[in-house]
């Protein structure tokens, strides 16, 4: 039974690797505005504007402190209520993007805080306005800091984004659900599906791992 | 927008929202449980020493870590079957959960353990205490101590997860929202409710992690 | 009762105990001194296998320490250790950091520890602190519960490494009064330190040690006065000024 399945599995590989190019482009896309939308909004938030301050601790804590499928559901089944239509690609980069632009900003927001208060004194002292303190100054350094988290945080969005196979869109997670109902081996077929995933994201696990024991010495006995 | 939206059905239909949050409570904490047990296991075996014992935990933390927690439950949904075996969504559902955040919570003590000043362990093998002995009363009782909050953030992260079960059927907070969603066509009131009652948790949650960091009992450093 | 034969030691291509040879008999209290990175913690550590020597023979009450084979738990049980950084368990009251190794190692029954574990803190003096934690305790009276914990499991043979180096000086006198008070008792001691006080009033022997070599042992009385090395004498006239 299994020969057979893995058979038909293999037969249907084309389809996998489709779903795969879907996953990427969704990844790709919404990991692209995430960033930058997260970088600005982390800057601004180090600018301690208390409006600002206070909007964005909101919109946090409302990304935070709901699951993201929940958040999906929100946009692709309420907008088109409020007269916004979007279709399922367009609703998942969007809802992705919301998403990942509050993570990458909290990361971003942290290692700008890890810049110690002299430097920007000095930078201020020397007659930088404030944005050029921040583009000259504080950035470059915190950039160091900022990279083994943020590559974390791109697995954890590349990952998330088999939520949006729930919405109709055809990535490789729903390429191994509609392909179940035919081959009925879950082991086969999300074998297969999460061996694609480990070899978009082990990668990049590998990387951030390097990155964080590069920060910290690592051994200890028991 | 708003003077369409329906509070009187939201009202009316609370019982069941308050269902699916304490199953979406109970669900997260069983899932917890199980990943703290799936969690010091692997971690211990991972700070073993032996290869025989690192191989494997290594495998099992970066395999979770480097795919998605939907294709892990689709895998146990209509793997197990294939297996012959038998679970409820349920139950299928707890288990990959624990699995997935057993993997995080075994990075997260590993953190713990390497905070820990290595004079603790020569202490404990001074005294003759054996590996499982030095793990089980002066290793992880302090790892553990000092990875609370971050435990306490990986609750969270499970009470987020444990939303993905409504896919394969199980009755809990999201589910309740896609009921009323397709059952009443009412997804606004629907999702909008279930949305609010996941930041209630998350709150309670982001309050109990802030006020364990403030009241550690015990520095992790003893001397000086 | 301890006997190194020709042992050797490497941290990489550091060469940090060069055909180290060293007798301490029963009831004998032998004070190791030299100056920093010369050996003398690597030396003690050694005794009770927290390091593994590379080539040479230790036998510590007969037992082959330097044997792969040697049941450890066994060894270690019979010599208490303790460290110039006092190491208590920070989640533990001081009665529970000495009845431990008892319970777990030796299997006594909790009342019959507990009894033990006061017995003890009283004899260093501290038994009103059985309940407090670590961090409640001064550095003084941590390091008389450390002491506490490394009797705990009845030792045959005490060893010390620096242990007074951290504390501020006016508490070195505590702890120094609990060791002089087991040197009187009999027990086997070793002690790394620079407390020559400690070291004329109960020692019986002083070894000095400098580079990864014992440069010289001797009686405290004909140590500081007939010391006969270079290096001794140097070492001497550094730590006698203070």
């Amino acid at each position: 039974m299994w020969g057979h399945y893995l058979q038909s599995l293999m037969a249907s590989l084309p389809f996998f690797f489709k779903g795969l190019g879907v996953t990427v482009q969704v990844a790709g896309l919404s990991l692209t505005i995430g960033t930058v939308c997260g970088f600005a909004l982390g800057i601004a938030r180090a600018g301690r504007v208390r409006a600002v301050d206070l909007a964005l601790s909101a919109y946090l804590d409302l990304i935070r402190g709901t699951p993201f499928l929940v958040q999906l559901f929100i946009i692709f089944f309420i907008l088109p209520e409020w007269g916004v239509h979007l279709d399922a690609f367009a609703s998942a980069v969007l809802s992705l993007s919301v998403y990942g632009t509050a993570y990458i900003c909290e990361i971003v927001y942290g290692a700008l805080q890890g810049v110690g208060p002299g430097q920007k004194e000095a930078a201020a002292a020397s007659g930088l306005t404030w944005l050029q303190q921040m583009r000259y100054v504080v950035v470059p350094q915190a950039l160091r800091p900022i990279l083994p988290p943020l590559v974390g945080q791109y697995v954890l969005l590349i990952k998330d984004t088999a939520v949006v196979s729930v919405i109709g869109l055809t990535d490789v997670t729903r390429v191994g659900w509609l392909t179940v109902q035919r081959i009925p081996n879950g082991i086969l077929v999300f074998g297969l599906v999460g061996l694609m995933y480990f070899l978009i994201c082990y990668p990049l696990v590998w990387v951030s791992n390097r990155l964080e024991t590069r920060l910290t010495v690592e051994e200890s006995s028991l | 927008m708003l003077e369409t939206f329906n509070f009187r059905v939201i009202w009316a239909t609370m019982p069941q929202f308050l269902h699916g949050l304490g199953a979406t409570a109970w669900i997260s904490l069983a899932a917890l449980v199980g990943a703290m047990l799936v969690g010091i296991v692997a971690c211990v075996m991972r700070l073993s020493g032996r290869r025989l014992l690192i191989v494997p935990a290594v495998a099992f933390i970066e395999i979770i870590r480097s795919t998605p927690l939907l294709a892990q439950l689709y895998f146990f949904y209509f793997g197990l079957p294939a297996l012959g075996l038998r679970a409820t969504e349920t139950q299928t559902g707890i288990m990959a959960l624990a699995l997935n955040s057993g993997a995080y919570v075994a990075e997260i003590i590993r953190a713990g353990v390497m905070s820990i000043p290595r004079g603790q362990t020569e202490a404990a093998v001074a005294s003759g205490l054996n590996l499982l002995q030095r793990l089980r009363y002066v290793i992880l009782p302090q790892a553990i101590g000092v990875s609370i909050p971050a435990l306490l953030g990986q609750m969270i992260v499970l009470v987020k997860d444990s939303a993905l079960l409504a896919l394969i059927s199980v009755f809990e907070l999201t589910r309740a929202g896609q009921l009323m969603a397709s059952e009443r066509f009412m997804p606004a009131e629907g999702f909008f409710t279930t949305a609010v009652l996941y930041l209630l948790l998350y709150f309670v949650l982001k309050y109990a992690s802030g006020q364990w960091q403030k009241r550690l009992i015990f520095r992790p450093a003893g001397g000086l | 009762m301890i006997r190194f034969r020709n042992v050797n030691k490497w941290f990489g291509p550091l060469h940090v105990l060069q055909a180290i040879n060293l007798d301490v008999a029963r009831s004998e209290v032998a004070v190791v001194c030299g100056p920093s990175g010369s050996g003398k913690s690597t030396l003690i550590r050694c005794i009770n296998r927290l390091e593994t020597i590379v080539s040479g023979e230790i036998h510590v009450d007969g037992v082959p320490v330097h044997d792969p084979g040697t049941d450890l738990i066994h060894l270690r049980a019979d010599v208490g250790f303790v460290f110039q950084q006092f190491n208590l368990y920070p989640h533990m009251t001081a009665l529970e950091n000495v009845t431990l190794a008892p319970m777990k190692v030796r299997r006594l029954k909790a009342a019959h520890a507990r009894q033990l574990g006061l017995d003890l803190l009283d004899k260093v003096g501290i038994h009103e602190k059985a309940d407090a934690y670590p961090a409640q305790l001064s550095g003084g009276q941590q390091q008389r519960v450390a002491i506490a914990r490394g009797l705990a499991m009845q030792p045959k043979i005490m060893l010390f490494d620096e242990p007074t180096s951290a504390l501020d000086p006016e508490m070195i006198n505590e702890v120094l009064e609990v060791m002089i008070q087991l040197a009187r008792d009999g027990m086997t001691m070793v002690v790394v330190t620079h407390e020559m006080g400690f070291a004329r009033e109960v020692g019986h022997k002083v070894i000095f040690m400098d580079a990864g070599q014992i440069v010289e042992t001797a009686p405290p009385d004909e140590f500081f006065t007939r010391a006969q090395s270079e290096r001794t004498l140097l070492f001497l006239s550094k730590i006698l000024t203070h």
